[in-house]
């Protein structure tokens, strides 16, 4: 076997030009492909901390069966009540995989500065378990002013935008009306601790973030809405959806277990947009590769149809043609995929050390462009790819293999 | 048993509508160990007649037997392992393969046939010290003349010890200096190592040092003469 690789690699540099050239291209869609790839790898993962840690959804989260369907026409019925939030914490804190269990609460009301009031959404949290859901995402997460804390529960959070329109900064004071759970209107007073940017402009002329008690006041109830989970290892979310369900059944807890990807309202649509334009660029890489790679083999068995024919002559059989040919397609192929590793390590460190930055749809703030370098992929795409040329230059190899060995000596 | 038994074999081209006969039923035996020379006017079928006794182009009709073996019988892969075996082949143009060296053209037939690289080497080292152009064993075809290559030609045609050696117009390209040499190393392979060369010629030189002279005219035998 050594021999006709040894063969096929000395024919590759028979017209170093063409095989230079051909190498170029197929390092370019490879470069076009692993970047791509390494920018939505990167893109994925931040996607996941924003969406268990910036949304604050955490790994799990546990609602009352039914919840999402009537839960906004009867919600006391469909709220954990206080020893039901008790025994949860207690069942789901008890095992080990767990790092945090708390219990929050989302409602919707108007906000009035005196003079004009508009709508807002808020989350109401509970601020020491809070910044442990945010993590890492916490020092994205920039609060012009105090955060929320236990010692003044009046303090709030309010978006950026939405501060903008009441003309509220930090230390300002206003009022939050919102029905309580028996359909009361209840008021309370409210001091706007800090301004956040959400970073989406869908969100910051609305959101406002409550400590849980404060909030749970303003609905005069002692219910939970869901219980957050987070875990220490999210390979470990599956798993533990499935467990803590069980687990909770068990006890008499009616409920439903979503992970942060069921709940993730941006993560699944941005990644099947991106994961489309993958695949429409990897099939467009791929044309290129394989009509590059029979064009530039097409032309070598063309120049070489006399030596097919003298190979065969001297007792190669049809098979070995086609195996020398698709050596030299593979080795196009292995060298081209070697020139995108070196282009993608170039861009990759290049990028690293000087970040691009862009605004994505719908967000408030530009975000700096990261590229992964995700080896796995890389060693994946090369294999593809010197599989793909060995296979377009096995195509036309094969139609000269085929060919009469006296008309192939006779070729000029 | 002959090494080469033909009867009534005929080969036709279609070019179109138009059907040449380039062979009109050859009845031919070769023994082992012949110095065989076919000549005749151009386009008269040597080559034709030379491709079919090399099994790399089937007759249209009639038998053909080489070394025991109806080649119209074979199939591809049986023809390939039959030529890589029993025929070695020495062509007007040389037909080197030009990235490799001369040692490593000589070893071709031997690796084709799957013997190992250090066997390959020890084999068509002989060989090229018998046609004396071992010191250029390591250049390419590029870097040798036209002698120097017809003559790594021939030590690779020799190379699998074959029972017959097909040439086609050997010495076309070669010089009268060189053809001379290359035709006294071919008739002196196949004194020594009776070989059977079965070749065609124009060549008046070569065609003196034989002892059987084949003339063809269109398609057909028209004479077979021993020379004495």
């Amino acid at each position: 076997m050594m021999k006709w690789i040894k063969l096929a690699f000395r024919n590759i540099l028979r017209n170093k030009r063409r095989s230079f050239v051909t190498m170029i291209a197929i390092g370019v869609g490879f470069a076009a492909i692993s970047l791509y790839y390494g920018y939505i790898h990167n893109v994925y993962a931040e996607l996941k901390i924003a969406a268990i840690q910036g949304e604050g959804l955490g790994h799990l989260r546990i609602n009352k069966s039914g919840w999402k369907e009537k839960g906004k026409l009867e919600p006391e019925k469909y709220m954990f009540s206080r020893e039901e939030t008790e025994k949860i914490i207690k069942l789901v804190g008890e095992e080990k995989e767990i790092r945090l269990v708390t219990p929050q609460i989302q409602l919707t009301g108007m906000v009035t500065n005196g003079a004009s009031s508009t709508v807002f959404i808020a989350q109401g949290v509970i601020p020491k378990d809070d910044k442990a859901v945010q993590g890492s995402w916490g020092k994205y997460f920039m609060v012009n002013g105090q955060k929320l804390s236990d010692d003044k529960q009046y303090g709030v959070e309010m978006a950026i935008d939405l501060a903008k329109y009441l003309n509220f900064k930090p230390g300002s004071e206003g009022v939050v009306m919102s029905p309580t759970l028996s359909g009361q209107m209840n008021a309370m007073d409210i001091q706007v601790s800090g301004v956040y940017d959400t970073a989406n402009d869908m969100s910051n002329d609305k959101f406002m973030r409550f400590n849980f008690y404060f909030a749970q006041s303003l609905l005069n109830t002692q219910s939970a809405e869901r219980m957050v989970v987070l875990l220490k290892d999210l390979d470990d979310t599956e798993k533990m959806q499935t467990l803590l369900l069980k687990k909770l059944n068990a006890a008499g807890i009616d409920c439903e277990i979503k992970t942060w990807m069921e709940l993730s309202m941006i993560y699944s649509k941005i990644k099947s947009y991106l994961d489309t334009i993958f695949m429409f660029l990897f099939s467009i890489v791929l044309v290129i590769v394989v009509m590059t790679t029979v064009n530039t083999m097409g032309m070598t068995i063309m120049e070489r149809t006399k030596e097919i024919g003298t190979l065969r002559a001297l007792g190669l059989k049809f098979r070995g043609v086609s195996l020398l040919f698709a050596l030299e397609g593979a080795f196009l192929g292995f060298f081209g995929s070697v020139v995108g590793m070196i282009i993608h390590a170039i861009v990759w460190a290049a990028i690293k050390i000087s970040p691009p930055h862009y605004t994505p749809p719908g967000f408030s703030i530009s975000v700096p462009l990261y590229v992964d370098m995700v080896p796995l992929m890389l060693i994946s795409l090369m294999v593809s790819l010197v599989l793909l040329s060995m296979f377009a230059a096995i195509i036309p190899a094969r139609g000269a293999a085929r060919k009469n060995i006296v008309d192939a000596l006779g070729h000029v | 048993m002959s090494l080469i038994e033909m009867q009534k074999v005929t080969k036709d081209y279609h070019l179109g509508e138009t059907v040449v006969h380039a062979l009109r039923g050859i009845d031919m035996q070769i023994d082992q160990k012949e110095f065989v020379a076919v000549w005749g006017p151009s386009g008269s079928g040597k080559t034709t007649l030379l491709n079919l006794i090399g099994a790399i182009d089937d007759p249209t009709s009639g038998e053909l037997t080489i070394a025991g073996k109806n080649v119209r019988l074979l199939s591809d892969d049986q023809k390939s392992e039959h030529r890589n075996e029993t025929i070695g082949f020495i062509f007007q143009g040389f037909n080197l393969v030009p990235v490799l060296s001369a040692l490593e053209n000589v070893m071709l037939p031997l690796q084709i046939k799957g013997a190992s690289s250090a066997e390959a080497r020890k084999q068509a080292m002989m060989r090229l010290e018998e046609v004396g152009i071992s010191d250029l064993a390591h250049n390419r075809p590029a870097k040798m003349s036209g002698g120097q290559q017809q003559r790594v030609s021939i030590a690779r045609a020799l190379v699998n010890n074959p029972s017959l050696v097909i040439a086609d117009e050997p010495t076309a390209n070669l010089d009268s200096e060189t053809a001379r040499m290359v035709i006294d190393i071919m008739r002196e392979l196949n004194e020594k190592d009776g070989i059977t060369f079965i070749f065609s010629t124009h060549d008046q030189r070569l065609l003196n040092k034989v002892r059987r002279l084949v003339r063809l005219e269109d398609g057909k035998i028209v004479n077979a003469v021993e020379n004495t």
